[in-house]
């Protein structure tokens, strides 16, 4: 049977000699480094939960500190697009303040952000289907690829809270700053796995927080 | 539709043919930002650039992709949950010594950004122009957040981003010029000069637009 990964759509086929299921545990895909536990068989009808709700209520209040600074730093872009110089550094100036301004989580730690992320990757595919019955491609698209990459950061940050800080030593961790996917590795892969854009995307995270 | 030539310096090979066949000068700059105030968005440059390296964007955006309230409520709440992630995320590597964690939630970081900014483009709020945004921005500006909130630069963006229904409602008219032959748009209003061999007057056709 063949397997492919959830978070690249890389597709495992050792026929007879190396079935999937012989694989050891530690085994990861060799295009995006995800877990074997991010594999499903290839032919499987969709997992269940799919047709459920998404654990979210909508809302349509004034937005919060940190939606007005993701807000701003993507205006930003928008302008950086439209080669806007000015207005992309009002926006970015914007964001930071903001960004500083979003209240500090008070009880985070790394165990609730793993579960607050295993949440996200479940709620996709609710998320997903709204999308598709209210015929919004736009919000279906963003689905594929925030799930992809939530996927990942979430496998990556269980994996962490397993293994410790044996896991990253010696490597570097790279965010994808067109996607945000997230690859450990000496060196960014030659093609973000999600999104294809090219290794000089990615961004180096260095052991201070970015602003 | 009025549009202005942009150059991506990633594909520029640095031909100059945009130096050979621009009419108004307006490829002729020191930092490769195609003048603004020059260009009058023929598009000769864009044919003629051999790698590539020039498109033309439109100066007037059409209106965003309509949404549902159902999908906007949902991507809302969404991204709130998305947001308070990254704002963990920022201050578990704070508070943390560990090199690899620090790291790990600094891309964590970076990541959730750019998923929430994903979230809420497709929120209704793709376009920096749009009066979905200018409202924001609007009550931003007579509820500053807090003392500190950098208002002026605010205003200085509200200054730049177009009105609705300002000056986008003139028509475009296209003309040929007829002693170069050059085709060019004008904006209503605008005294039609060719760019290129300064005729005037009745030299200058108007196109019927397609």
């Amino acid at each position: 049977m063949k397997y492919i990964c959830q978070v690249c759509g890389y597709v495992y086929d050792g026929g007879e000699e190396a079935p999937f299921d012989s694989l050891p545990e530690s085994w990861k895909c060799p295009l995006c480094g995800a877990p074997k536990g991010e594999f499903k068989p290839q032919e499987a009808a969709p997992p269940a939960g799919t047709e459920g709700k998404a654990q979210l209520e909508g809302e349509l209040g004034p937005f919060t500190a940190g939606q007005l600074a993701a807000l701003c730093s993507s205006l930003g872009r928008g302008c950086e697009k439209q080669y806007k110089a000015e207005e992309a550094g009002f926006f970015r100036e914007l964001a930071a303040w903001f960004t500083a301004a979003a209240p500090p989580a008070e009880e985070a730690s790394a165990e609730s952000l793993a579960e607050s992320l295993r949440r996200d990757v479940a709620d996709y595919p609710a998320l997903r289907a709204a999308a598709d019955a209210a015929g919004d491609r736009g919000a279906a698209r963003i689905c594929v690829w925030g799930e992809k990459v939530t996927r990942m950061l979430s496998s990556l940050l269980d994996r962490y809270l397993r293994e410790g800080e044996a896991m990253l030593e010696g490597q570097e961790i790279w965010a994808c700053s067109t996607c945000g996917f997230v690859w450990i590795g000496e060196a960014p892969p030659e093609l973000c796995p999600v999104c294809k854009v090219p290794a000089w995307k990615f961004e180096k995270a260095e052991g201070g927080v970015k602003a | 539709m009025k549009k202005l030539a942009v150059r991506n310096l990633r594909l520029c090979t640095k031909d100059c043919l945009c130096l050979y066949v621009c009419p108004t000068g307006a490829t002729d700059t020191e930092n490769s930002v195609i003048d603004p105030a020059k260009c009058v968005g023929c598009g000769v440059c864009a044919e003629a650039c051999p790698s590539g390296a020039i498109s033309l964007i439109p100066l007037e955006m059409p209106p965003q992709q309509p949404k549902t309230e159902e999908i906007k409520g949902l991507l809302r709440a969404f991204a709130r949950r998305r947001t308070e992630e990254e704002a963990a995320a920022r201050r578990i590597g704070r508070a943390s010594e560990k090199e690899g964690l620090r790291k790990l939630m600094a891309a964590a970081a970076m990541s959730t950004r750019l998923v929430t900014e994903d979230v809420l483009r497709e929120a209704g709020f793709m376009l920096p122009q749009c009066p979905e945004v200018r409202e924001i921005l609007e009550k931003l500006a007579d509820e500053p957040p807090a003392p500190d909130f950098p208002e002026e630069t605010l205003w200085r963006l509200l200054g730049k981003l177009p009105m609705p229904g300002g000056s986008g409602e003139k028509k475009e008219i296209s003309y040929r010029c007829g002693v170069c032959g050059l085709v060019f748009p004008l904006t209503e209003g605008e005294t039609p000069e060719c760019p290129v061999c300064g005729a005037k007057g009745d030299k200058l056709l108007p196109l019927e637009n397609a």
